[in-house]
Protein backbone atom coordinates (compact mmCIF):
# COMPACT_ATOMS: atom_id res chain seq x y z
CA UNK A 1 0.00 0.00 0.00
CA UNK A 2 1.52 3.50 -0.85
CA UNK A 3 2.16 5.77 1.63
CA UNK A 4 -0.52 7.97 0.59
CA UNK A 5 -3.19 6.08 0.39
CA UNK A 6 -2.53 4.73 3.96
CA UNK A 7 -2.30 8.36 4.83
CA UNK A 8 -6.02 9.21 3.41
CA UNK A 9 -7.18 5.92 4.79
CA UNK A 10 -6.26 6.53 8.06
CA UNK A 11 -7.23 10.63 7.61
CA UNK A 12 -11.35 9.32 7.06
CA UNK A 13 -11.23 6.51 9.51
CA UNK A 14 -10.49 9.58 12.31
CA UNK A 15 -12.46 12.12 10.73
CA UNK A 16 -15.77 9.73 10.54
CA UNK A 17 -15.02 7.47 13.81
CA UNK A 18 -16.30 9.77 16.29
CA UNK A 19 -18.92 10.91 13.49
CA UNK A 20 -20.47 7.58 11.99
CA UNK A 21 -23.56 7.29 13.13
CA UNK A 22 -24.12 11.05 13.15
CA UNK A 23 -23.37 11.51 9.59
CA UNK A 24 -25.25 8.01 8.51
CA UNK A 25 -28.18 9.56 10.42
CA UNK A 26 -28.32 12.64 8.52
CA UNK A 27 -27.63 10.59 5.15
CA UNK A 28 -30.13 8.05 6.02
CA UNK A 29 -33.05 10.66 6.69
CA UNK A 30 -31.78 12.36 3.33
CA UNK A 31 -31.79 9.81 0.96
CA UNK A 32 -35.50 9.25 3.11
CA UNK A 33 -36.62 12.00 1.90
CA UNK A 34 -35.60 11.49 -1.79
CA UNK A 35 -36.74 8.04 -1.63
CA UNK A 36 -40.51 8.65 -0.44
CA UNK A 37 -40.68 11.91 -2.18
CA UNK A 38 -40.29 9.66 -5.96
CA UNK A 39 -42.25 6.95 -4.07
CA UNK A 40 -45.63 9.20 -3.56
CA UNK A 41 -44.14 10.53 -7.31
CA UNK A 42 -44.73 6.75 -8.96
CA UNK A 43 -48.10 6.05 -6.90
CA UNK A 44 -49.36 9.08 -7.62
CA UNK A 45 -48.66 8.65 -11.41
CA UNK A 46 -50.30 4.80 -11.34
CA UNK A 47 -53.25 5.66 -10.16
CA UNK A 48 -53.95 9.02 -11.17
CA UNK A 49 -55.30 10.01 -15.00
CA UNK A 50 -52.32 11.67 -15.59
CA UNK A 51 -50.68 9.11 -17.82
CA UNK A 52 -52.13 7.21 -20.78
CA UNK A 53 -52.04 3.95 -20.29
CA UNK A 54 -51.20 1.90 -17.23
CA UNK A 55 -47.61 0.83 -17.03
CA UNK A 56 -47.50 -2.43 -15.24
CA UNK A 57 -43.41 -1.39 -13.73
CA UNK A 58 -44.93 1.47 -11.74
CA UNK A 59 -46.42 -1.20 -9.27
CA UNK A 60 -43.40 -2.76 -8.92
CA UNK A 61 -41.13 0.33 -8.76
CA UNK A 62 -43.83 2.18 -6.34
CA UNK A 63 -43.31 -1.07 -3.72
CA UNK A 64 -39.52 -1.20 -4.07
CA UNK A 65 -39.16 2.29 -3.29
CA UNK A 66 -41.75 2.30 -0.57
CA UNK A 67 -39.83 -0.43 1.11
CA UNK A 68 -36.49 1.07 0.87
CA UNK A 69 -38.16 4.57 2.07
CA UNK A 70 -39.08 2.10 5.15
CA UNK A 71 -35.46 1.33 5.34
CA UNK A 72 -34.00 3.91 5.14
CA UNK A 73 -35.96 5.57 8.06
CA UNK A 74 -34.87 2.75 9.90
CA UNK A 75 -31.49 3.64 9.36
CA UNK A 76 -32.20 6.86 10.03
CA UNK A 77 -33.08 6.00 13.30
CA UNK A 78 -31.61 3.37 14.63
CA UNK A 79 -27.90 4.73 13.48
CA UNK A 80 -28.91 7.71 16.37
CA UNK A 81 -28.95 4.77 18.88
CA UNK A 82 -25.22 5.00 18.34
CA UNK A 83 -24.10 8.11 18.69
CA UNK A 84 -22.73 8.83 21.94
CA UNK A 85 -23.01 12.40 22.68
CA UNK A 86 -27.09 12.10 21.88
CA UNK A 87 -27.25 9.32 23.84
CA UNK A 88 -31.14 8.85 22.32
CA UNK A 89 -33.40 5.58 23.94
CA UNK A 90 -35.04 3.37 22.08
CA UNK A 91 -38.01 5.20 23.53
CA UNK A 92 -36.88 8.32 22.77
CA UNK A 93 -36.63 7.74 18.53
CA UNK A 94 -39.65 5.10 18.61
CA UNK A 95 -42.53 7.28 21.06
CA UNK A 96 -43.79 10.41 20.66
CA UNK A 97 -43.26 13.35 22.96
CA UNK A 98 -40.45 11.29 24.88
CA UNK A 99 -37.40 12.84 23.29
CA UNK A 100 -36.53 16.40 25.27
CA UNK A 101 -34.75 17.24 22.13
CA UNK A 102 -36.56 19.48 19.40
CA UNK A 103 -39.79 17.33 21.09
CA UNK A 104 -42.58 18.94 18.39
CA UNK A 105 -40.48 18.15 15.44
CA UNK A 106 -39.22 14.64 16.68
CA UNK A 107 -43.05 13.92 16.94
CA UNK A 108 -43.99 14.79 13.77
CA UNK A 109 -40.89 12.66 12.63
CA UNK A 110 -42.32 9.65 15.04
CA UNK A 111 -45.56 9.92 13.86
CA UNK A 112 -44.73 10.16 10.04
CA UNK A 113 -42.85 6.37 10.52
CA UNK A 114 -45.05 4.68 12.37
CA UNK A 115 -47.75 5.59 9.89
CA UNK A 116 -45.87 4.86 6.91
CA UNK A 117 -44.95 1.48 8.23
CA UNK A 118 -48.73 0.93 9.06
CA UNK A 119 -50.38 2.03 5.50
CA UNK A 120 -47.12 0.86 3.80
CA UNK A 121 -47.37 -2.54 4.99
CA UNK A 122 -51.60 -2.95 5.08
CA UNK A 123 -50.58 -3.52 1.12
CA UNK A 124 -49.83 -7.06 2.24
CA UNK A 125 -53.04 -7.56 3.99
CA UNK A 126 -55.36 -5.92 1.29
CA UNK A 127 -57.04 -9.00 0.72
CA UNK A 128 -58.34 -9.13 4.69
CA UNK A 129 -58.56 -5.64 5.10
CA UNK A 130 -60.55 -5.36 2.18
CA UNK A 131 -59.09 -3.36 -1.17
CA UNK A 132 -61.68 -0.60 -0.95
CA UNK A 133 -61.01 -0.13 2.57
CA UNK A 134 -57.35 -0.56 2.21
CA UNK A 135 -57.45 2.09 -0.93
CA UNK A 136 -59.46 4.65 1.06
CA UNK A 137 -56.81 4.54 3.80
CA UNK A 138 -53.48 4.56 1.59
CA UNK A 139 -54.76 7.98 0.92
CA UNK A 140 -53.48 9.13 3.77
CA UNK A 141 -49.73 7.67 3.02
CA UNK A 142 -49.86 11.36 1.19
CA UNK A 143 -50.08 12.62 5.30
CA UNK A 144 -47.16 10.84 6.38
CA UNK A 145 -45.42 12.05 3.58
CA UNK A 146 -46.11 15.77 3.81
CA UNK A 147 -45.64 15.12 8.10
CA UNK A 148 -41.90 13.41 6.80
CA UNK A 149 -41.04 16.70 5.33
CA UNK A 150 -42.12 18.85 8.07
CA UNK A 151 -39.93 16.85 9.92
CA UNK A 152 -36.90 17.47 7.92
CA UNK A 153 -37.70 20.77 7.49
CA UNK A 154 -38.14 21.73 10.73
CA UNK A 155 -35.48 19.30 13.06
CA UNK A 156 -33.26 18.87 9.77
CA UNK A 157 -29.38 20.00 10.30
CA UNK A 158 -28.96 20.53 6.72
CA UNK A 159 -32.26 22.06 6.38
CA UNK A 160 -31.03 25.71 5.95
CA UNK A 161 -28.12 24.24 3.13
CA UNK A 162 -28.57 25.23 -0.26
CA UNK A 163 -27.91 21.75 -1.59
CA UNK A 164 -30.30 20.23 0.74
CA UNK A 165 -33.13 22.98 -0.29
CA UNK A 166 -32.63 22.20 -3.82
CA UNK A 167 -32.63 18.70 -3.56
CA UNK A 168 -36.05 18.66 -1.48
CA UNK A 169 -37.30 21.47 -3.99
CA UNK A 170 -36.47 19.04 -6.73
CA UNK A 171 -38.36 16.11 -5.63
CA UNK A 172 -41.03 17.13 -3.32
CA UNK A 173 -42.53 19.88 -5.89
CA UNK A 174 -43.28 16.86 -8.61
CA UNK A 175 -44.98 15.39 -6.05
CA UNK A 176 -46.96 18.02 -4.53
CA UNK A 177 -47.91 19.06 -7.72
CA UNK A 178 -49.17 15.34 -8.71
CA UNK A 179 -51.02 15.57 -5.23
CA UNK A 180 -52.51 18.54 -6.00
CA UNK A 181 -54.01 17.22 -9.54
CA UNK A 182 -55.42 14.12 -7.91
CA UNK A 183 -56.91 16.29 -5.17
CA UNK A 184 -58.43 19.24 -7.72
CA UNK A 185 -59.32 16.51 -9.82
CA UNK A 186 -61.17 13.98 -8.33
CA UNK A 187 -62.86 17.31 -6.53
CA UNK A 188 -63.78 18.29 -10.13
CA UNK A 189 -65.00 14.63 -10.89
CA UNK A 190 -67.51 14.50 -7.80
CA UNK A 191 -68.63 17.99 -8.26
CA UNK A 192 -71.38 17.41 -11.62
CA UNK A 193 -72.78 14.72 -9.42
CA UNK A 194 -73.10 16.53 -6.28
CA UNK A 195 -74.61 20.00 -8.35
CA UNK A 196 -76.82 17.14 -10.09
CA UNK A 197 -78.31 16.52 -7.01
CA UNK A 198 -78.31 19.66 -5.59
CA UNK A 199 -80.14 21.27 -8.91
CA UNK A 200 -82.70 17.80 -8.45
CA UNK A 201 -83.03 18.69 -4.85
CA UNK A 202 -83.46 22.52 -5.39
CA UNK A 203 -86.14 21.57 -8.32
CA UNK A 204 -88.36 19.15 -5.51
CA UNK A 205 -88.71 22.00 -3.03
CA UNK A 206 -91.89 23.82 -3.01
CA UNK A 207 -92.48 26.94 -4.53
CA UNK B 1 -71.41 -30.11 -47.46
CA UNK B 2 -72.89 -26.87 -45.93
CA UNK B 3 -72.90 -27.65 -42.34
CA UNK B 4 -69.09 -28.76 -42.75
CA UNK B 5 -68.02 -24.91 -43.85
CA UNK B 6 -69.54 -23.46 -40.55
CA UNK B 7 -66.97 -22.80 -37.64
CA UNK B 8 -68.75 -24.55 -35.61
CA UNK B 9 -68.72 -28.25 -37.42
CA UNK B 10 -64.58 -27.32 -37.93
CA UNK B 11 -62.77 -30.28 -35.70
CA UNK B 12 -62.40 -28.67 -32.72
CA UNK B 13 -58.49 -28.25 -32.05
CA UNK B 14 -57.07 -30.62 -29.91
CA UNK B 15 -57.52 -29.27 -26.38
CA UNK B 16 -54.26 -30.44 -24.61
CA UNK B 17 -51.98 -28.64 -27.19
CA UNK B 18 -54.01 -25.83 -26.84
CA UNK B 19 -53.25 -26.08 -23.10
CA UNK B 20 -49.98 -26.76 -23.47
CA UNK B 21 -49.52 -23.82 -25.57
CA UNK B 22 -51.53 -21.78 -22.99
CA UNK B 23 -49.58 -22.84 -20.40
CA UNK B 24 -46.17 -21.98 -21.80
CA UNK B 25 -47.28 -18.90 -23.22
CA UNK B 26 -48.17 -17.87 -19.35
CA UNK B 27 -45.22 -19.67 -17.93
CA UNK B 28 -42.94 -17.18 -20.83
CA UNK B 29 -45.02 -14.47 -19.71
CA UNK B 30 -45.04 -15.37 -16.04
CA UNK B 31 -40.88 -15.46 -16.08
CA UNK B 32 -40.85 -12.12 -18.01
CA UNK B 33 -42.75 -10.56 -15.50
CA UNK B 34 -40.49 -12.15 -12.60
CA UNK B 35 -37.61 -11.27 -14.08
CA UNK B 36 -38.88 -7.39 -14.71
CA UNK B 37 -39.73 -7.15 -11.15
CA UNK B 38 -35.96 -8.65 -9.87
CA UNK B 39 -34.16 -6.12 -12.05
CA UNK B 40 -36.60 -3.09 -11.19
CA UNK B 41 -36.01 -4.21 -7.04
CA UNK B 42 -32.00 -4.70 -7.57
CA UNK B 43 -32.18 -1.36 -9.78
CA UNK B 44 -33.94 0.80 -6.41
CA UNK B 45 -31.72 -1.34 -3.92
CA UNK B 46 -28.52 -0.23 -6.07
CA UNK B 47 -29.97 3.61 -6.10
CA UNK B 48 -30.63 3.57 -2.84
CA UNK B 49 -27.49 2.22 -1.86
CA UNK B 50 -25.84 4.80 -4.12
CA UNK B 51 -28.22 7.37 -2.90
CA UNK B 52 -26.96 6.74 0.76
CA UNK B 53 -23.10 7.00 -0.17
CA UNK B 54 -23.73 10.13 -2.22
CA UNK B 55 -25.43 12.01 0.51
CA UNK B 56 -22.92 10.78 3.40
CA UNK B 57 -20.02 11.73 1.34
CA UNK B 58 -21.58 15.48 1.33
CA UNK B 59 -22.22 15.44 4.95
CA UNK B 60 -18.52 14.50 5.29
CA UNK B 61 -16.99 16.96 3.33
CA UNK B 62 -18.92 19.04 4.56
CA UNK B 63 -18.10 18.44 8.00
CA UNK B 64 -14.46 17.76 6.87
CA UNK B 65 -14.03 21.30 5.22
CA UNK B 66 -15.64 23.02 8.94
CA UNK B 67 -19.06 24.52 6.50
CA UNK B 68 -20.79 21.90 9.12
CA UNK B 69 -24.00 23.48 9.38
CA UNK B 70 -24.54 22.33 13.16
CA UNK B 71 -20.60 23.52 13.34
CA UNK B 72 -21.10 26.72 11.98
CA UNK B 73 -24.28 27.54 13.85
CA UNK B 74 -22.29 26.39 17.18
CA UNK B 75 -19.21 28.66 16.60
CA UNK B 76 -20.95 31.62 15.83
CA UNK B 77 -23.27 31.38 18.80
CA UNK B 78 -20.43 31.07 20.83
CA UNK B 79 -18.24 33.68 19.62
CA UNK B 80 -21.66 35.59 19.76
CA UNK B 81 -22.40 34.73 23.73
CA UNK B 82 -18.12 35.37 23.82
CA UNK B 83 -18.28 38.95 22.52
CA UNK B 84 -21.13 39.38 25.06
CA UNK B 85 -19.47 38.41 27.83
CA UNK B 86 -16.12 39.74 27.29
CA UNK B 87 -17.36 43.15 26.42
CA UNK B 88 -19.46 43.49 29.63
CA UNK B 89 -16.86 42.65 31.65
CA UNK B 90 -14.22 44.34 29.20
CA UNK B 91 -12.12 41.80 28.13
CA UNK B 92 -12.43 42.00 24.66
CA UNK B 93 -8.70 41.66 23.33
CA UNK B 94 -9.06 37.74 24.21
CA UNK B 95 -12.66 37.61 23.29
CA UNK B 96 -11.63 35.22 20.21
CA UNK B 97 -9.76 32.61 22.15
CA UNK B 98 -11.53 28.90 22.54
CA UNK B 99 -11.24 28.63 26.60
CA UNK B 100 -12.69 32.24 26.67
CA UNK B 101 -15.69 30.93 24.26
CA UNK B 102 -16.35 27.97 26.01
CA UNK B 103 -16.25 29.75 29.58
CA UNK B 104 -18.67 32.33 28.41
CA UNK B 105 -21.12 29.90 26.66
CA UNK B 106 -21.26 27.50 29.75
CA UNK B 107 -22.26 30.56 31.43
CA UNK B 108 -25.04 31.56 28.89
CA UNK B 109 -26.42 28.15 28.68
CA UNK B 110 -26.84 26.72 31.58
CA UNK B 111 -29.17 24.37 30.65
CA UNK B 112 -27.09 22.46 28.42
CA UNK B 113 -24.82 19.44 29.63
CA UNK B 114 -21.38 19.38 30.28
CA UNK B 115 -20.44 17.31 27.78
CA UNK B 116 -22.10 18.91 25.03
CA UNK B 117 -20.43 22.16 26.26
CA UNK B 118 -17.18 20.74 25.91
CA UNK B 119 -18.05 19.60 22.63
CA UNK B 120 -19.01 22.81 21.28
CA UNK B 121 -15.92 24.83 23.35
CA UNK B 122 -13.73 22.61 20.76
CA UNK B 123 -16.09 23.19 17.75
CA UNK B 124 -15.67 27.21 18.54
CA UNK B 125 -12.36 26.88 18.18
CA UNK B 126 -11.93 25.30 15.44
CA UNK B 127 -10.46 21.83 16.11
CA UNK B 128 -12.36 18.99 13.90
CA UNK B 129 -12.38 16.38 16.69
CA UNK B 130 -15.53 18.27 17.87
CA UNK B 131 -18.53 16.36 17.91
CA UNK B 132 -21.91 17.39 15.59
CA UNK B 133 -24.40 15.72 17.26
CA UNK B 134 -23.32 17.30 20.54
CA UNK B 135 -23.55 20.24 18.53
CA UNK B 136 -27.00 19.84 17.04
CA UNK B 137 -28.58 19.45 20.36
CA UNK B 138 -27.24 22.98 21.62
CA UNK B 139 -28.66 24.55 18.08
CA UNK B 140 -32.22 23.86 19.04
Amino acid sequence: MSPSFTHLTGLLATAVGPHLYWIASRAAGSAALILSSVSVCVGLLMGGHVLKRRWPDLRVTHEALSLATLGAIAVHGLTLLGDGFLNLSLADISVPFVSGYKTLWTTAGIIAFWAMLALGLSYYARGRIGVQRWRLLHRFTALAWILGIVHSLGEGTDAGQAWFLAMTAIVVLPALGLLLVRWFGSARRSRPAGQANTVGGLSKLPG
Amino acid sequence: MALSDTPTSRPAPDPSARQRDARATAQSKRAALRRRTRRIRRTVAAVTASLFCALFLVVYVQLASGNDPALSATSKKASTAAVTTTSSSGESSEATSSGESQSSESSSASTESSSGESSSGESSSGESSSSPSAVTTKTS
